[in-house]
């Protein structure tokens, strides 16, 4: 096997597990995939990984992005379609099959159950993303107040996300970071 | 005031392949930071293909299962007008620009990314990313407000994969069993 097909199917795999454990959506992996692609794979800096996260959220389209760029970043254009189709196709499979006994269990008390208990785990979950990221991008107390910042807006406002980000990019450029 | 309509009159039943793959192109065009609201606006404001309460119904369950919620809810659309090939359709609808305009991004980052003022531009950027997720998650619990025993398995869960940065599957597979069981015990 060639160097890059190792490295594509070594992508296909990687993505395709965490597939199975995305509950509650990408963003509850971030920490996974973070801890696969810079401390297990060592495939980049934390600092890079926080770099790729901002051109995603930049980026239209689902948070799922992020899978993309992840896989561009190890291995260009094929990497990137590869760590797509890895990251979303188990779950999809999974969930054509889950929504034809959906119905049935509408009212069954174990899914609302299953439900409320999986709610505040993925809540947490996108805590951790946060956490993570900002330890990966805060090098300097003025990117720390950025993050405090960003985070009050979309906690306590309904400022779409796109022009906080370019705000900060700008103040950024100005040397605030 | 509306009639009940009978189950067999779902719009969805008349749902053209190019139709469903527009609708879902489109959403995955517009959705700056989140495709969620745009998704909304579009199956149930513009084409009235779900109601209201059938969209949270179905959110609900694309939460539950793993994988973007966007791409899950592209699955069950999909299949529910044109079954398996549906699912693909509306999948790639839902992408296609995303990884396309992605690339696009990606090339031009690493055409700039050694200036000094694309740097001081990307550290800003990414601060505030980070920013963005952690003020999402306070949103989420300042409006679902959790009881006492899901703070304690969200705060769990928060500290094992944030901080401690433990594997994620051992930690779900504890914190779900963990969560679970409080939830049907305090349901009885």
């Amino acid at each position: 096997m060639s160097a890059s097909a190792q490295l594509l199917s070594e992508i296909a795999v990687r993505f395709a597990a965490l597939s199975f454990i995305a509950v509650g959506g990408i963003m509850s992996i971030l920490p996974e995939i973070h801890r696969v692609v810079v401390d297990v794979e060592g495939w980049m800096t934390s600092a890079q990984f926080a770099e790729l996260f901002a051109l995603a959220q930049v980026a239209p389209g689902p948070n799922a992005m992020i899978v993309a760029l992840v896989g561009w970043k190890v291995a260009g254009v094929a990497g990137a379609l590869v760590a797509t189709i890895a990251a979303c196709g188990p779950s999809s499979v999974v969930c054509y099959i889950a929504w034809h006994w959906a119905d049935r269990l509408r009212q069954s008390k174990m899914r609302a159950v299953l439900q409320r208990a999986l709610a505040p785990i993925a809540i947490g979950l996108i805590l951790a993303s946060g956490y993570t990221l900002a330890l990966a991008a805060d090098r300097s107390p003025g990117a720390f107040a950025f993050t405090l910042v960003a985070a009050a807006a979309l906690a306590w406002t309904r400022v779409n996300p796109v022009w906080v980000l370019l705000v900060a990019a700008g103040a950024g450029m100005a040397g605030l970071a | 005031m509306s009639e009940p309509e009978p189950a067999a009159a779902s719009p969805l039943a008349d749902v053209s392949r190019a139709e469903l793959f527009a609708s879902f192109l489109k959403m995955g065009l517009l959705g700056f930071g989140g495709v969620l609201p745009w998704a909304r606006r579009i199956l149930v404001d513009e084409r009235r293909w779900l109601t209201d309460r059938e969209f949270a119904e179905l959110i609900g369950l694309c939460q539950v299962l793993p994988g973007p919620n966007v791409v899950n809810l592209s699955v069950i659309i999909g299949a529910r007008t044109h079954g398996p090939i549906g699912s693909l359709i509306a999948i790639g609808g839902i992408l296609f620009v995303p990884v396309g305009v992605m690339l696009l991004i990606a090339t031009f980052y690493a055409s700039v990314a050694s200036e000094p003022l694309a740097r001081n531009a990307i550290a800003g950027a990414s601060a505030a990313a980070a920013g963005l997720i952690l003020g999402t998650g306070v949103r989420l619990l300042r409006h679902s407000r959790p009881p006492l025993r899901g703070l304690a398995t969200g705060g769990a869960a928060l500290v094992a994969v944030g901080v401690l940065q433990l594997p994620l599957l051992w930690v779900l597979v504890a914190l779900i069993v963990v969560g679970v069981a409080a939830e049907w015990l305090a349901s009885r």
